[in-house]
């Protein structure tokens, strides 16, 4: 109990906090109320105590009220997706600082399973558009077919990417 | 008498034959002049030269847009010379912490969310550094520099100059240099098709008499510890060769090593390099069958595609045009057993 009041308090000191635990937070009552308690506690000691009305069972409880909505997807899921296993992590720290240069920090070849538009100037040959080497993370699209499970399609972004990092180590290590 | 009227008229006849010539001497003269008029604005390659020069020698500090497939990336570079040697940090602006600092044989990489390190290289891959080291005398035989015209980029007088591909296995560039520094404000990559398919251009220049002091005070700054890449690669050669080679392009590795990531996948490997443009070429197990439109990938000027022949898979990444990287993967065949090794 003790221990997660301190990942409570930690949490309104901005300071990182596991998403499990936090979902763990989400679904307990009573911490909740600790929390709001805690962070009145804080705005009290910033000195920036207004009246804070606490509304949040209220809404909750409007939200109960309300019909689910089939197309609305629950945040929970993806979270979920992008938690690594402690094991991988610590893989890609031992090694991923020579394959991640500043340059293409962010290669996140994502999975989505769009069909690009086949573009003129390569005379109709459908071009899978946007590896991200530079800046920023850009989506690839990627066509499967019948025979292509997911994973397989997962296992080849996988390589794509150590292949293009592997080219950008390559030519950072050039002499 | 006689004789002095004879000699006078051999001397105006001999004179008449040379008038002629001194005025077509003279015109030859004019001429010439006006040519050396023409010959002291530079051409197209000495442009390219001096611009060259204005990089690696200058104090400035550029702020430019790289924009590919409607994306914009802001980054800024400072250059300087501290203590006769050249000093460059480059970062990206926009995201995540991103920056490098080139001084003194190292580059050091810092990464928000990473431990910084360091690399023994001089290879700063920031924009137009490989238009600042490139040897454009020599590729006087892959491509013709013209002069295009002047034009006005981020405030300044420029002019741009065209180097055209004398083949279509490489990209054309066309380089906007500021007609007063001589420094790169634009670049164009194009293929061909003649489509442009990345552009940088720099929105904010400051040239300066004395070095950027934050940039100074940088280089003195203890480096983060330098790093030495795992020992990961065989001496061995690939055991592959490519039978085609684009022309201007030359091997500059040929070995076999483990992929950092992905289950240390061994690979053999070529890297290609013509001074501007990098491809590298992989040669492994085949991993999935894939369809005819799965096997290429673009974004911007650079190109991923994927080649299978039977049981193995040749991936080629690079700055270069879909064909060429079509034929370089279709051109990799095994070594012969010349060398037994």
């Amino acid at each position: 109990m003790t221990e997660i009041n301190e990942q409570l308090s930690s949490l309104i000191d901005n300071e990182n906090v596991e998403s499990k635990s936090l979902d763990a937070l989400i679904h307990d009552k009573e911490q909740q109320s600790v929390f709001s308690r805690y962070q009145l506690i804080g705005d009290v000691m910033r000195n920036e105590a207004t009246l804070n009305i606490d509304i949040s069972e209220l809404v909750m409880a409007e939200i109960a009220k309300q019909p689910s909505l089939a197309t609305v997807t629950p945040i929970k899921d993806t979270s979920v997706d992008l938690k690594t296993d402690n094991n991988v992590v610590s893989f890609i720290k031992r090694f991923g600082q020579y394959a991640i240069a500043a340059s293409v920090a962010g290669v996140v070849v994502m999975t989505s399973f769009l069909t690009s538009q086949p573009t003129t100037e390569n005379n109709g040959v459908e071009v899978l558009n946007t590896i991200p080497f530079g800046g920023g993370t850009s989506p690839v699209s990627l066509q499967t077919n019948q025979e292509q499970t997911k994973q397989a399609i997962q296992e080849r972004h996988e390589r794509l990417e150590a292949l293009l990092k592997d080219h950008q180590l390559q030519l950072q290590i050039q002499p | 008498m006689k004789r002095v009227s004879l000699s006078r008229a051999i001397v105006a006849s001999i004179l008449l034959l040379f008038l002629p010539l001194s005025i077509a001497i003279e015109a030859d003269g004019n001429k010439r002049s006006a040519e050396k008029e023409e010959s002291s604005l530079p051409s197209a390659i000495e442009h390219l030269n001096l611009m060259q020069q204005a990089y690696q020698s200058q104090n400035y500090e550029i702020v430019y847009l790289s924009s590919l497939q409607k994306q914009l990336e802001p980054m800024q570079l400072i250059h300087g010379i501290v203590d006769g040697q050249e000093a460059s940090y480059f970062r990206y602006l926009n995201g995540v912490i991103r920056e490098s600092l080139k001084y003194d044989g190292k580059i050091s990489y810092f990464e928000q969310g990473q431990p910084a390190y360091t690399l023994q290289s001089n290879q700063h891959s920031t924009v137009f550094a490989n238009f600042a080291n490139y040897d454009f005398e020599k590729g006087k035989q892959n491509y013709d520099y013209v002069i295009l015209g002047k034009g006005r980029i981020a405030g300044k007088a420029s002019i741009a100059i065209r180097m055209i591909s004398k083949d279509d296995y490489r990209y054309s560039y066309v380089v906007w240099c500021d007609l007063k520094s001589s420094l790169p404000l634009r670049l164009d990559t194009i293929n061909p098709s003649n489509v442009i398919v990345e552009q940088i251009m720099v929105v904010s220049l400051n040239v300066s008499e004395i070095t950027n002091p934050w940039l100074e005070k940088l280089t003195k700054n203890t480096l983060p510890e330098i790093v030495h890449v795992p020992n990961t690669s065989t001496d061995s050669p690939s055991q592959w060769k490519a039978n085609w080679i684009p022309s201007g392009f030359s091997i500059a590795k040929d070995d076999q090593h483990r992929l950092v990531l992905h289950e240390n996948e061994l690979v053999s490997y070529i890297l290609l390099d013509d001074g501007i443009a990098n491809v590298s070429i992989y040669i492994s197990d085949r991993k999935l069958a894939l369809d005819e439109q799965q096997k290429l990938i673009r974004r911007g000027a650079t190109v991923f595609y994927t080649e299978q022949q039977g049981r193995i898979e040749i991936n080629v990444v690079g700055d270069i045009p879909v064909a060429t990287a079509k034929r370089l993967a279709q051109s990799i065949t095994l070594a012969t057993n010349t060398n037994d090794q």
